[in-house]
């Protein structure tokens, strides 16, 4: 289906124009009003388009008379895309320079031949969401980003814990079953670094694996899954060996679904959370 | 002159509270990144850290956590800036061992509020 053209004076120019340092800084511009705005040095956005597979010749600056007012970008991955990052300057919003970087990057999915579109919008931003209703996006389900702060796990470690490196912990991704975000999809673990993996094996029987990465003062990128058994109960053993062994190492964990079966477990474990995102598919 | 190390990327929060505090009393150190802001906490152990939860390459909470782990910042007081909702802010202070919060926008009297209260 093709997308109707745009009336929009706007110039979108393909991000792969511009430097990282440009792009970091329009973006940081852009959501310095935000709720939770995630700002961003060079280095972070470079490991963001690596991580995320973001394909920078089909993202897109909006410009009019030479000033940057927006962007938005696309990542790309086998049958699927993911609209991120988009985002316009305040100063800027409510003539359409949303509207017109959302229907750009809806356009260079389709010219890539894909069809399915995923995103997430924060929760309570209600104009993005309200504009990805109108693109024809629906709401798949609502994502907990968790925090918690270093320290020891509240209970003892229990069951029969096993460490992985790398290899072995990306191996254990392919069990999963079904789509999770595109932060947590196998794509993105295989992307970065310092990834790891931990298998706990209770007494009755139960077993289940947690995923994550380990970065010099923050645990993150969990991906956790239960094979046999009480996912709270896995969950709570996996968790606690995790935080016995890297009690001096903050956490964070992004898009946990709000009906995960083990998320029980991460709040005994102290987790807070910090915001709320809604998955959208188009 | 008490000291007080805001650490924040945004020049237009940093102006304002560089110039409130100043007028007021008191002497004002700015890193402008969580790596630096974690640098000149232990280098020039401040009175008081201002600390904004969304920084662009550690985020505040990160942060935090260093400051209270290491002994040469473990105690001094921080009051986060943030433009979260109340509760979750009240959440991540307890949660992170700081001393209290400060929503954006900031507004000039809750900042002269929070700073003299936690410097007492």
């Amino acid at each position: 289906m093709a997308l109707a053209p745009s009336d929009n004076p706007l110039d979108l120019i393909p991000a792969s124009k511009f430097t990282l340092k440009e792009l970091t800084t329009i973006y940081n511009q852009t959501r310095v009003d935000y709720l939770v705005p995630m700002p961003m040095n060079i280095a972070k956005m470079t490991e963001y388009i690596h991580v995320y597979d973001v394909d920078l010749e089909n993202s897109f600056v909006a410009m009019h008379e030479g000033q940057m007012l927006g962007l938005g970008m696309l990542g790309v991955r086998s049958g699927r895309t993911w609209i991120t990052r988009l985002g316009v300057l305040p100063t800027s919003r409510r003539h359409g320079a949303g509207r017109a970087l959302a229907t750009a990057l809806l356009e260079a999915a389709e010219r890539l031949g894909i069809r399915f579109t995923m995103l997430e919008v924060i929760k309570n931003n209600v104009p993005a969401h309200q504009l990805f209703l109108k693109f024809g996006f629906y709401e798949v389900g609502e994502l907990l980003i968790l925090r918690r702060p270093p320290g020891p796990p509240p209970v003892y470690p229990f069951g029969d814990a096993q460490w992985f490196a790398r290899p072995e912990a990306l191996a254990l991704l392919d069990s999963r079953p079904g789509l999770p975000p595109w932060t947590n999809q196998t794509e993105s673990l295989n992307n970065s670094t310092n990834i790891f993996g931990l298998k706990v094996t209770l007494d009755d029987g139960g077993h289940g694996w947690l995923a994550f990465q380990q970065g010099r003062y923050v645990l993150a990128r969990f991906v956790i899954h239960t094979m046999q058994g009480d996912p709270a109960t896995v969950g709570r053993a996996l968790l606690a060996h995790l935080h016995d062994k890297y009690f001096d190492l903050d956490t964070q964990t992004e898009n946990i679904y709000v009906n995960d079966p083990h998320l029980s477990a991460f709040y005994e474990m102290g987790y807070v959370e910090s915001f709320r995102r809604i998955e959208m598919y188009r | 002159m008490p000291r007080v190390l805001l650490i924040e990327d945004i020049e237009d929060n940093v102006l304002l509270v560089e110039r409130v505090l100043t007028a007021n009393g008191y002497e004002v150190l700015h890193a402008p990144d969580g790596e630096t802001g974690l640098q000149m906490a232990t280098d020039e152990r401040p009175d008081l850290i201002l600390l904004d939860l969304g920084l662009p390459d550690l985020d505040g909470q990160t942060v935090a956590s260093q400051l209270r782990r290491a002994p040469e910042t473990a105690r001094i007081p921080i009051v986060v800036v943030t433009a979260w909702p109340e509760e979750t802010a009240r959440q991540m202070v307890k949660a992170y061992g700081c001393n209290g919060y400060i929503s954006k926008p900031i507004k000039v009297a809750t900042l002269l509020e929070q700073v003299a209260s936690h410097l007492r």
